[in-house]
């Protein structure tokens, strides 16, 4: 029933109508449109009639469309605001990410390495695998490392499902890239024995010229990695509209 | 899908007019609206009736109108009705509605407005 809608969905999401004013419109409009076959075969046409009949008193797609496009209000909050959408949440959530893995880095150290002077570089032996302390510290590196990815994910999801041109999230993926890449975290000891623990982090590509190389391998592969499944949706649903 | 013929630029603010009219009643869902539309103006207001929807999507984000899903006779339909800030709305409406009509009416017949369209 929601084939000859599927233009109007293209076409709506492309106008930057939010997708879940976008899904509810088409139910309606379906519903609407039983409603109305029902009327006009009540009213003695054949079913194919009757379906013509429907789609006419319903509108034409370009009207059904520009109702839906010209109402503000019903805009997508990443077409009104992409710079928020695409780059201030994005940066917060990374954030956010980064906080609670430090955090769980900074507790892991005080209390499964008290007197450690790193959290960093501690082996374990191989019955320690799956010790409490080293699950600790692997989700920690976990969220670390993974924050970049899963939060360039949704980029790309907000940015499949609104139809977007590439500009916008092509540029949030970049940022989040460049700062997934460049982060460094470095943990210390104060001065006074058995003092609190320390943990900082900045942002450079390396701290020498011969670590610069690895940071921006770092920087490439979170691009990579985020903005791949972008690419294969773009040429699937570049591929299926042409068809 | 070719659209039937329609009045859209006259119709600019209308649809609201008489979908919180006709809300304010009792609730409804589209193509109750639509019908009720049809047969209270003998169907001399014309409009795709499609077009409903987002009117009813819009005066929903102000917060004029809420939404509830009802099932009836095994059809799921979203209902509509008026919320006091709608009630607020409807009144703004007739009133400028009202004026505007006394305004072209008075035109017509050759008179003065004093509150002329502002």
């Amino acid at each position: 029933m929601l084939k000859p809608f599927d233009e109007l969905r293209e076409k709506l999401l492309r106008g930057g109508v939010a997708p879940r004013h976008v899904r509810r419109y088409l139910g309606e409009l379906g519903d609407h449109l039983a409603d109305l076959r029902v009327e006009e075969e009540g009213a003695g046409k054949s079913r194919a009639e009757a379906e013509a009949a429907a789609l006419l008193r319903l509108g034409g797609m370009d009207e059904l469309a520009q109702a839906m496009i010209a109402r503000r209000q019903l805009q997508a909050w990443s077409v009104r605001t992409p710079w928020a959408v695409f780059g201030v949440a994005p940066l917060l959530l990374l954030a956010g990410a980064w906080c609670v893995a430090l955090a769980i880095l900074w507790t892991g150290w005080n209390i499964f390495l008290p007197g450690a002077d790193t959290p960093f570089g501690t082996r374990l032996g191989a019955h320690q695998m799956f010790d409490l302390a080293n699950l600790y510290f692997q989700l920690d590196r976990f969220i670390y490392f993974a924050a970049p990815i899963l939060v360039g994910w949704g980029i790309g999801l907000i940015a499949a499902r609104q139809r977007f041109k590439a500009v916008w999230p092509t540029a949030g993926l970049v940022l989040i890239a460049l700062i997934g890449g460049t982060a460094r975290v470095h943990a210390s000891r104060t001065g006074v024995p058995g003092g609190f623990g320390h943990i900082s982090m900045d942002f450079t590509l390396g701290s020498t010229m011969p670590l610069i190389p690895y940071g921006l391998i770092h920087v490439a592969v979170i691009l990579l990695l985020t903005v791949l499944p972008y690419l294969v949706w773009r040429l699937y649903k570049g591929r299926e509209l042409s068809a | 899908m070719a659209g039937r013929e329609t009045n859209p630029n006259f119709m600019n603010g209308v649809p609201e007019l008489l979908i919180l009219r006709l809300l304010h009643e009792g609730e409804m869902y589209g193509y109750e609206i639509v019908q009720a539309i049809r047969n209270r103006s003998d169907a001399v207001i014309a409009v795709g009736e499609g077009v409903v929807y987002p009117v009813l999507h819009g005066l929903e984000e102000d917060g004029a109108l809420t939404s509830r899903r009802r099932t009836v006779n095994g059809r799921s339909r979203i209902y509509y009705s008026v919320t006091p800030a709608g009630s607020l709305r409807l009144a703004d409406l007739a009133l400028d509605w009202n004026k505007l009509t006394t305004a072209i009416q008075t035109m017509l017949t050759g008179g003065q407005c004093a509150e002329a369209i502002r």
